[in-house]
């Protein structure tokens, strides 16, 4: 029997590809906290390195980075099986639209014109892409 | 200064590609083992071990961890907003090498869609 991908970008998929890149956001703050102490860090020999990678090594934050990472890779895998690569990624700049609005609503921060539009643009990017996907279900039933 | 600009522009398409490069390999790798698994975890994790278990996906970590070595060197050199604006060709870069690579189909829709994401993302962090 051959497999046939189903490659319509559907709203589960969605929903899980907006969450990867809210988890995507989490590690990279999770590896900043592990490694940088307050202050930054200077790793001037062996001894001060030795220092360094121990402090990463016992940080909760490391090992919750990597966790973190491995969690999106997985979803990341799952979703790639399920629709073509040209859909997911322009998918995933969903967060752009999501990171302003949050901090609209929540954090009540200014927002100019030129960032509404850019907004705008990729909302309509992002619907466009989509459609694109559930065009060629439609051509292949 | 311009000289500059032109090196982090192309630091940034570097990292960008090497980033294509993964995404490429790890897809191609799973559109090979023709299998997508189903909301049971435990088949999501006989998946996730086949795709381990071939060793082009193990070129494509590389790949992933040279893109985010240049991307840390361009964002301790630059502006975060212009990084960011500047990473927008990546779109680009996936779609192309989706159409050529993996002969998926990038029809004009989905083009459009891109071009507007890119510019959506230039607008957003720009501003």
């Amino acid at each position: 029997m051959k497999f046939i991908f189903k490659k319509k970008l559907t709203a589960r998929i969605f929903a899980l590809l907006v969450f990867m890149d809210i988890l995507e956001t989490a590690t990279h703050l999770c590896f900043k906290k592990s490694v940088l102490p307050e202050g930054g860090f200077y790793v001037a020999n062996i001894v001060d390195l030795i220092t360094f990678l121990k402090a990463a090594f016992f940080s909760p934050f490391l090992w919750l980075g990597l966790l973190s990472v491995l969690v999106t890779f997985v979803m990341w895998s799952t979703v790639l099986s399920k629709i073509d690569l040209s859909v997911a990624v322009p998918v995933c700049s969903f967060s752009y639209v999501l990171v302003p609005l949050v901090s609209i609503f929540f954090l009540g921060e200014q927002v100019n014109m030129l960032r509404w539009a850019g907004i705008f643009f990729i909302l309509c990017g992002v619907i466009f892409v989509s459609l694109s996907s559930q065009e060629k279900e439609a051509a292949h039933p | 200064m311009k000289n500059e600009l032109a090196f982090i522009l192309f630091l940034i398409a570097v990292s960008s590609s090497f980033d294509t490069i993964t995404q490429v390999i790890l897809k191609g790798a799973i559109n090979k083992l023709q299998f997508s698994p189903s909301a049971n975890i435990l088949k999501i994790l006989r998946f996730i071990l086949r795709i381990v278990s071939i060793p082009r996906v193990w070129i494509s970590f590389l790949f992933s961890a040279l893109s985010l070595c240049v991307w840390l060197f361009v964002l301790s050199k630059t502006d975060l907003n212009l990084a960011f604006s500047l990473d927008s060709m990546h779109y680009i870069f996936i779609a192309s090498a989706s159409k050529m690579v993996l002969k998926e189909k990038v029809g004009l829709k989905r083009w459009l869609g891109t071009m507007l994401i890119v510019v959506g993302i230039v607008l957003v962090t720009l501003s």
